[in-house]
């Protein structure tokens, strides 16, 4: 499998906090990658330096032959839209519906046509199952649903790869199923994903490889099987035996 | 960086150019030519002053009558140019004078040592005594200066009546008020025992009021620091000149006591005769007008500036933000009724013919502009960080993300705020009277001389801000009912 995104000796500090350190990783097209770690570790600051939302300090993330930490602002514009995004707080627009938040950034970024924005908008509406909202403004929806609207937001655009922080965390139990079944789905569609998560669950049936983070470090990494059952450093036992 | 010290440069030659009260010194006395050459005289007066100067409904139309505006006229057609007059406070007529706002005064203006250390003087061309306007139940209280004991005595700040008090009257509170008729209201509501006036407005009050009495207290007046002068321009010899030929006529034909006297009592009792509120409709109408014209002006270009100030205060640039922080920070800690005196006497020093409603205009709208500039920016600052995060993770460059995210949603959090900007301007938009635009609150000080009627112009007034401001707020909040919806 060719490389979708290389990531060389990336660091990140706030100030004088450096929250991640020499990171040396690679994203396969097709994979779906689970980060997982405690809290503060810097797995959130690490997914927002992918698409530079966070400007890295040092380092490179190289994506379609492109250094991003290193280009102008307008083909940094243009690389985002094949690099999706899903947020812990979902971020819907609150002043437009359904439709609309889907629609926007294919309309004004990549200047398709009302009309095929509309359409490509239902059909992802009903992908995640909320064909019957698209009237709707977010404020009416259920967590689990407007999550779902900003997962169908992002697919709108059609990236190349979708960058989940903690989708399920701001969810009442009773909603993760529904968002993690859409996610699954994707994964089985052959998307690339890069998912920070807590759901071990998910991680250990969809990811193809599990990677721990703990103190702005990948520190571990492997499949589910050998993550799960077998985890090599001290760390990571520890951590497991917190969350299992 | 050359741009920059460019900048600060533009800035610091603006600033040092606005100071100074330009005090042109001519070396030659080109003042008679500049006024020939206009073809107008432009003479400033303070109308709230009869006999001397003050306004009547001639036709719907004001116009300004009494003696010193009938010496104005025969001033002006010895000139062989046309007469224009400019009201406003005493207080304000030095200044203008020295900005080259009026070519002279002529307001009843006694021609003191201070004074003319400012200004030159005609000679005298009348002389009337100084006396005090006291109610009628305390007639059998007062005979002279020392009956006032411990009283509190009204005068006109600026006047010689408020120096005379002040030193002849030393066991005295005196009260200063711009205008004369405030001060009669202070009298009527016993805020003040009595106030010091000028001999033939006293009379004039006193014969227009039936519970007003004037007595003459005998001030110790120094006879160069009584009588009536017009004032010009220091170094303007050629037009005192003109002025001094014109008064010698005219006191040659006693033309004052003969003629302007009376014309101006006519007036006078003609006012009296019809001084009910009704009459004077337009007046209310002419100042609804112009209230809401500089309001609606200001809000649109203080609307238009304060979008501009507030993207500058949130922009990355440090040189851009410490423009935005230090205007903004400025007008908020002055006074508005500093900056309309400042826009019209000092910006108008350097624009010569700025007219006083297109002062109040620019005044207003660069007040507001700060306070809208800081109501935008804490709207964009409200908007949750999230909502640019998605848009630009989506793609979107920071002008979409203004655009379509970002200001809509702003915009609708600050609706509120921008209403009740709206509406305080209207309110505050009552200072510009001071510079004689006709907006509500001078129109009400137009009515209150016109009629010698003190509270009722401000109770009529009151209500009409009421409703205008009710009103708006009213139509501003189905908007905002309206937005909410959509
Ligand atoms: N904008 C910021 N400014 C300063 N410090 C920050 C900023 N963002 C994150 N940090 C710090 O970086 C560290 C890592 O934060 P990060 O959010 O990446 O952790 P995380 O692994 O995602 O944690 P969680 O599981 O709680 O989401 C924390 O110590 C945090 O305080
Ligand atoms: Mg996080």
């Amino acid at each position: 499998m060719p490389n979708l995104i290389e990531i060389k000796n990336l660091e990140k500090s706030f100030g004088k906090n450096q929250v991640l350190k020499n990171i040396n990783e690679v994203v396969e097209k097709g994979q779906v990658i689970c980060v997982i770690g405690p809290s503060g570790s810097g797995k959130s600051t690490f997914l927002r330096c992918l698409n530079v939302l966070e400007k890295p300090t040092k380092g490179q993330v190289i994506f379609e032959n492109q250094d991003l930490t290193n280009i102008s602002e307008t083909a940094l514009n243009k690389l985002r839209e094949r690099m999706g995004m899903v947020f812990q707080s979902f971020n819907l627009f609150p002043n437009m519906n359904v439709l609309n938040n889907i629609k926007l950034a294919p309309l004004k970024v990549k200047m398709i046509s009302e009309i095929e924005t509309t359409k490509k908008a239902h059909e992802l509406l009903e992908q995640v199952g909320l064909a019957d909202k698209a009237e709707q403004f977010p404020a009416n929806l259920s967590g689990g649903q407007q999550q779902r609207v900003a997962i169908a937001r992002a697919l709108a655009m059609n990236p190349e790869v979708m960058l989940f922080d903690e989708p399920t965390s701001a969810l009442d139990p009773e909603m993760v199923g529904e968002v993690l079944k859409v996610m699954k789905d994707l994964a089985e569609s052959g998307m690339t994903m890069i998912v920070v998560t807590h759901e071990m669950g998910f991680a250990k049936e969809v990811a193809n490889q599990v990677w721990f983070m703990d103190e702005g470090f990948i520190q571990e990494k492997g499949s589910p099987n050998e993550f799960f059952v077998n985890p090599k450093t001290k760390r990571a036992k520890e951590f497991l035996s917190k969350v299992l | 960086m050359k741009i920059k010290n460019i900048g600060i440069i533009f800035v610091i030659v603006t600033i040092l150019l606005l100071i100074p009260f330009t005090k042109v010194n001519a070396a030659s006395d080109g003042y008679l030519q500049k006024v020939k050459d206009k073809g107008t005289l432009v003479v400033g007066t303070s109308a709230d002053y009869p006999p001397y100067e003050f306004t009547v409904k001639q036709s719907g139309k004001t116009e300004y009558v009494g003696l010193d505006i009938e010496i104005a006229k025969q001033f002006a057609k010895d000139l062989g140019v046309k007469l224009e007059i400019k009201n406003m406070n005493f207080d304000s007529l030095l200044v203008a004078l020295e900005t080259h706002k009026v070519d002279a005064v002529i307001s009843g203006m006694n021609p003191t040592p201070e004074r003319q250390k400012s200004v030159d003087f005609s000679n005298i061309y009348y002389r009337g005594k100084q006396y005090m306007l006291i109610e009628k139940k305390d007639k059998s209280l007062y005979k002279n200066i020392h009956s006032f004991k411990n009283k509190t005595i009204g005068a006109q700040t600026g006047s010689l009546q408020y120096d005379l008090v002040k030193n002849q009257m030393k066991n005295n509170q005196v009260k200063g008020l711009a205008k004369l008729n405030d001060l009669v209201i202070a009298l009527q509501s016993g805020k003040v025992n009595a106030v010091a006036m000028e001999e033939a407005t006293a009379k004039a009050f006193a014969k227009n009021n039936s519970s007003l009495e004037v007595i003459n207290p005998n001030f110790n007046v120094d006879s160069s620091q009584t009588g009536s002068a017009i004032a010009f321009p220091k170094g303007a010899k050629s037009l005192v000149k003109v002025a001094d030929k014109t008064i010698k006529k005219i006191q040659q034909k006693d033309l004052i006591n003969k003629e302007y006297i009376p014309l101006a009592g006519k007036y006078m009792t003609n006012n009296s005769k019809q001084n009910s509120m009704w009459n004077y409709w337009s007046y209310f109408a002419k100042g609804i007008e112009y209230t809401l014209i500089i309001t609606v002006v200001s809000v649109f270009f203080g609307f238009l500036l304060g979008v501009l100030l507030a993207l500058l205060r949130l922009s990355k640039g440090k040189f851009q933000r410490a423009i935005a922080i230090t205007y903004i920070e400025f007008i908020r800690g002055t006074p508005l009724m500093v900056q309309v005196m400042f826009v019209y006497f000092g910006i108008g020093a350097l624009v010569q013919s700025l007219p006083a409603l297109l002062a109040g205009i620019i005044a207003v709208s660069l007040n507001s502009a700060a306070y809208v500039a800081e109501v935008i920016r804490s709207g964009i600052e409200s908007i949750p960080k999230g909502q640019t995060e998605a848009a630009r993770s989506l793609g979107m460059s920071q002008t979409i993300t203004y655009r379509y995210v970002i200001i809509p949603q702003a915009l609708k959090n600050i609706w509120p705020a921008l209403g009740n900007e709206f509406i305080t301007l209207i309110k505050e938009s009552s200072i510009v009277s001071i510079i004689g635009v006709g907006d509500l609150m001078y129109q009400m000080q137009l009515v209150q001389s016109a009629t010698y009627k003190g509270v009722f112009p401000i109770f009529i007034t009151m209500v009409i801000y009421f409703v205008m401001t009710f009103g708006l707020s009213k139509i501003l909040g189905y908007f905002e009912g309206r937005m909410k919806h959509a």
